[in-house]
């Protein structure tokens, strides 16, 4: 990819950051070739790559390089990305929101610097995957398992700070988060937390601290970079038990919502309930041409015909406790009642002691697994997705309202309709999965179409995204327009007094230092 | 369902033919698949030449390219299509690769396989890695 230069960066101006970054971290970790820049594109992006370029990338490997690094990209004016493996697939990778930014690559800091097995957290720095921090829990014997994501590939703390969500009592990623350091624009040291008082043991475990916490505002932020954070680890259950319900008609994903909200809600049922359409199953069968080899979506009649062919329910509720066998089947007979009421057929029971194996596929028992990204190949070809993703209270109104919706829009745009709905407890997230073909121009501009109608009629109704493209990043903040857009206008005052010359990740989430704010409308899907 | 089952034994085979980890323990639990326990990164200066490929291979690219990973998945169909036997899903069982082959597909990407950065894989290790996979040279 050809260099597209920082804005208001001359040519002489960026070789010599270039240089200043190389006196930091040594020539071999400041990537600027033409390969390099195609190595941290978007490899998923919806339309050309160059619409996202990195101008370059820089890699430290320890807190005093980074900070050395912010202070020079502020000299030089040269703003930087940063990302913590880079493998943030469907939402961006390692390309930046603006273009001509310097991508951070925190992936040298892949450190597991501390594993508590009494206390069940670890602290780990940015560069450190999920197959790592597995990989260092078998070595250690350690009783605890991760929340994993369906694509393990990526880092630990990344996928936290982006709000990723995983599928077992400890899905909520940025929950897990517990006392962060960061390296703030101005290059000074953060730590927040009990971790603000030197060498204090409770850093880690204790979740707020002494004023505002704030944890949380380096997740989906442009405020500083981080360099370790605590996460919290399940303690090994004994035993599991899966409980699959296929659920026949689209239209009881009501019902389904209604009865196990209230069970997640008490804390019967611990995990975040994965609840994906039939085709969230077809998609590991085989490929799309192999059950319907048209372009234009499968038609209901042929829906039908898959479902009845390959015994699947419009939806599956692949549901799992965890614990003590004897408190999981009291749980577990509570669980099969509640869905009797609507459900006649009784579930598939699978049950799972310590020492059995785990099915590769399955990411409710916290082991890394990239397979579930095998869906790519669905449609052929260079094979790619997005991921529509409004969240809504999880009642059953709230649920079969936004289906519908989504639905009437995708069908619309005649698309196959693939969603998932995950309850989370109070609300639910629902992903609708659009696939294509990046080879294929016409496929690409009706998804972006679709996405721009899916941002539009959704926030009409008055629910928003929890995560989105670096393409739709202004338009979901767009959406989010309390008092005239307060959200913005506060994330803007404090991004302008941190950070003055809007060196750390412009535009990131749609929140734009002053420095760029004129950049804004590029880059736009 | 009939083609993932295919899949799955087709990995299956793969395993055994590899001498893989799918035979379990006597009495202890059932050992991971290859790609959900990597060796350990090769210790010693990520920009030096000469370091071990194999070893680096398992590393840098097991959590896809061993048995049981994404890779070998997606490659185990693509080479039965093509008339090969289950095993060259496994790029470890390729003779048909050439180092620069390798060093084209690592950094350029290939179908699902997005392109390789430096960090994750640095030109001296992609050379050893190269050199492991490339046994048509």
């Amino acid at each position: 990819m050809k260099l597209t230069l920082p804005p208001r960066v001359s040519p002489q101006g960026f070789d010599s950051a270039l240089q200043a970054f190389a006196g930091v971290v040594g020539k071999d970790w400041v990537m600027s070739s033409d390969a390099d820049r195609d190595a941290y594109s978007d490899v998923y992006a919806p339309g050309p790559a160059e619409q996202w370029p990195a101008s370059a990338a820089v890699a430290p490997a320890t807190v005093e390089e980074v900070q050395a690094i912010v202070r020079l990209a502020n000299e030089h004016k040269t703003p930087l990305w940063p990302v913590a493996r880079g493998k943030n697939l469907g939402y961006g990778t390692s390309a930046p929101r603006m273009a001509g930014s310097v991508v951070l690559d925190m992936g040298r800091m892949n450190k597991i610097l501390e594993l508590d097995s009494k206390l069940a957290y670890c602290v780990v720095e940015p560069g450190v995957g999920f197959f790592d921090l597995f990989e260092h829990m078998q070595r250690e014997k350690a009783p605890l398992w991760m929340s994993v994501p369906g694509n393990a590939w990526g880092s630990v703390i990344g996928n936290a700070l982006e709000h990723g969500i995983g599928y077992t009592p400890y899905g909520l990623h940025a929950r897990n988060l517990c006392g962060i350091e960061a390296v703030l624009p101005d290059g000074d040291l953060l730590r927040t937390g009990m971790g603000a008082m030197k060498d204090n043991p409770a850093w880690h475990v204790f979740p707020m601290g002494y004023g505002p916490t704030w944890d949380l505002a380096f997740s989906q932020s442009n405020l500083g970079v981080v360099t370790k954070a605590g996460v919290w680890l399940q303690p090994a259950p004994p035993a599991s038990l899966e409980l699959i319900f296929d659920i026949p008609e689209a239209d009881d994903i009501g019902w389904v919502i209604d009865t196990i909200t209230p069970l997640k809600i008490s804390g019967l049922i611990e995990q975040n309930v994965f609840i994906p359409s039939w085709l969230g199953k077809m998609v590991l069968k085989g490929q799309r041409k192999d059950f319907w080899d048209k372009p234009s979506a499968i038609p209901e009649w042929r829906v039908q015909e898959l479902l009845k062919e390959h015994k699947l329910g419009y939806w599956q509720v692949a549901l799992r406790l965890y614990g003590d066998e004897s408190v999981i089947k009291a749980k577990a007979e509570i669980v099969k009642a509640a869905m009797a009421r609507n459900l006649k057929a009784p579930p598939v029971e699978n049950w799972w002691h310590e020492g059995d194996a785990i099915s590769a596929f399955d990411i409710t028992m916290g082991i890394p697994s990239a397979v579930p990204l095998q869906m790519s190949d669905w449609i052929g070809g260079r094979g790619a997705h997005m991921g529509f993703s409004p969240v809504v209270p999880a009642t059953g109104e709230h649920v079969l309202g936004q289906m519908h919706r989504s639905r009437k829009i995708i069908d619309s745009f005649d698309v196959d309709f693939y969603a998932s709905f995950t309850i989370n407890g109070r609300f639910a997230n629902n992903v609708n999965m659009l696939m294509f073909d990046r080879d294929q121009p016409e496929q690409i501009a009706t998804m972006k179409k679709l996405f721009n109608a899916l941002i539009d009629e959704t926030a009409k109704a008055g629910y928003g995204e929890y995560r989105t493209h670096l393409g739709w990043m202004d338009a979901v903040m767009d959406t989010f327009d309390f008092n005239d857009h307060a959200l913005r206008r506060f994330n803007q005052k404090i991004k302008d007094a941190l950070d003055p010359n809007g060196i750390i990740a412009p535009g990131k989430q749609g929140v734009w230092p002053a420095a760029y704010r004129d950049k804004a409308a590029e880059g736009q899907a | 369902m009939k083609r993932y089952a295919i899949i799955a034994l087709l990995a299956l085979a793969a395993c055994k033919q590899q001498g893989g980890a799918a035979e379990p323990a006597k009495g202890g639990p059932p050992p991971l698949l290859p790609y959900q326990m990597r060796a350990e990164v090769p210790s010693g200066d990520r920009l030096a030449a000469g370091r071990d490929g194999k070893a680096l291979f398992e590393n840098h690219c097991g959590a896809c390219h061993l048995i049981g990973g994404m890779g070998t998945n997606l490659l185990t169909k693509q080479r039965v299509m093509a008339g090969e036997t289950p095993d060259k899903g496994l790029l470890a069982n390729r003779t048909d690769l050439t180092a620069d082959y390798v060093k084209q597909v690592v950094r350029m990407g290939k179908n699902a396989m997005p392109a390789q950065t430096r960090v994750d894989l640095t030109d001296a290790e992609l050379d050893s890695v190269a050199a492991y996979l490339g046994k048509a040279n």
